[in-house]
């Protein structure tokens, strides 16, 4: 038997996460869609999770085949970046049976991604490596070669094993990819703003701030579910400080723009950069704050070290 | 001055409670307060306690209940999985953050079901 006869599956590694340069349409189409009919071709489950206008190109390419794949408008599904891995990639990957290989189509930076989501967007680039490490799992990331900035190209060939550039059909290795010096470097600090209601905390407190967090929320434009999420994600950060930051931490809440800010600084160090990343399992008790914050909140940073963590949570009102 | 706005509360803050009493007519208990960290383990003793019980379906009415945590909605989830077949738990006019939490965390629990009215 010759080796060129071997099943894809023993030459290829377990997780495979190319970067797909594109410059227009064209070599959008051309690249997203073959990779999904290769996957249909040969069984695999397959979701594309692609900004909603570009999601509607593909559907209308594949036609029929559209039904067999899951399709999510990614504006949505990972507006906040920190629930991409739980809430849309894993969400989908966990579902499928173990072994067989699962294919996704990833697209969370696009041009308009605000400054203050792109660190959020490329520490999640980088810690997709760590969360599917050894899974028979591929994920295509598409950018945009043309409206993207150039240090936003760079970073994604530090973020991929493998690259297709622009105009290109060939996966080659990127002599970039550093993921863990990425998550590092955007490891940025949240400096502190001036006018913000402000509420030192700790134990028996934990109460009383979040109501002090839900009465500034409403004065700020909150309302129903939103205003519930803010009072939840409240009640997690600061528990979470006095729990593993310290025993006690400040809460600060204010608006910027078109949503409500919630912050939370404590003295603890986060250690696992997987944390509230990881869906919700039936068996694992205690954790979940982190990850629910993630779920609900429209964007997620965090800035750690040994001074202290910072996590700073939006919500549009 | 940002003085109004700067709060810290004082020492003389009452420490959140939550008050557990029987429901009469039907298994199960009426649960009011806050579940949090300084509740949560009178809030697993009730649970463990509905979970020893035998009936097949156990009454948890939360209506005078204004806010639980992830990890309390993580600790009824854990209580409902050790249920023998053919028991539940149904949560009675739950608060929204209850809801919410489920429904994000754990949307599919045959053994919780929630209950409006």
């Amino acid at each position: 038997m010759s080796a060129a006869a071997e099943p894809l599956e023993t030459v290829q590694e377990h997780f495979v996460h190319p970067a797909l340069f594109y410059r227009d349409e064209g070599e959008y189409l051309d690249g997203t869609v073959s990779f999904v009919r290769e996957g249909l071709a040969a069984g695999e489950p397959v979701a594309v999770a692609v900004p909603g206008d570009r999601l509607r190109l593909i559907r209308d390419a594949l036609g029929a085949d559209a039904d067999a794949v899951r399709l999510l408008d990614m504006r949505e599904a990972g507006r906040n970046p920190g629930r991409i891995i739980p809430g849309v990639l894993r969400a989908f990957a966990d579902t499928c049976p173990a072994g067989q290989r699962v294919r996704i189509i990833g697209e969370p930076i696009w041009a308009g991604r605000s400054a203050a989501e792109y660190p959020a967007c490329v520490q999640h680039e980088a810690l997709i490596n760590a969360a599917f490490q050894g899974r028979t799992v591929t994920i295509l990331c598409p950018y945009d070669a043309v409206r993207l900035p150039g240090h936003v190209l760079a970073d994604a060939y530090a973020t991929h094993p493998t690259v297709i550039p622009a105009g290109s059909r060939t996966v080659r290795d990127s002599e970039a990819y550093a993921p863990d010096a990425v998550v590092a470097r955007y490891n940025e600090p949240l400096p502190l703003v001036a006018d913000a209601m402000t509420v030192p905390f700790a134990a028996e407190s934990l109460p009383s701030a979040r109501h002090a967090a839900t009465e500034e929320g409403r004065r700020l434009g909150l309302t129903g579910i939103t205003l519930e999420d803010l009072a939840l994600a409240t009640a997690e950060l600061t528990t979470n400080s006095v729990l593993h930051g310290g025993g006690a931490g400040v809460l600060r809440i204010w608006a910027e723009g078109g949503h409500v800010l919630c912050e939370v600084r404590d003295g603890g160090r986060l250690t696992d950069p997987l944390a509230g990343r990881r869906p919700a399992s039936r068996d694992q008790r205690g954790g979940r704050g982190l990850l629910l914050v993630n779920l609900i909140a429209d964007l997620v940073r965090v800035h750690t070290g040994d001074e202290g963590t910072t996590i700073r949570c939006w919500f549009a009102r | 001055m940002s003085d109004t706005r700067h709060r810290t509360p004082g020492p003389g803050v009452s420490g959140p409670s939550l008050t557990v009493r029987p429901l009469e007519g039907c298994g199960g208990v009426r649960v009011a307060g806050e579940i949090g960290l300084a509740t949560h383990s009178i809030w697993e003793r009730v649970l463990e306690q509905a979970v020893r019980g035998g009936e097949s379906v156990y009454y948890l009415e939360l209506s005078e209940v204004t806010f639980v945590d992830v990890a309390g909605a993580g600790a009824l989830v854990a209580a409902a999985e050790r249920l023998e077949d053919g028991r539940r738990f149904v949560v009675r006019r739950p608060p929204p953050a209850l809801r919410r939490v489920l429904k994000m965390l754990w949307p599919h629990l045959p053994a919780i079901e929630v209950a409006t009215s």
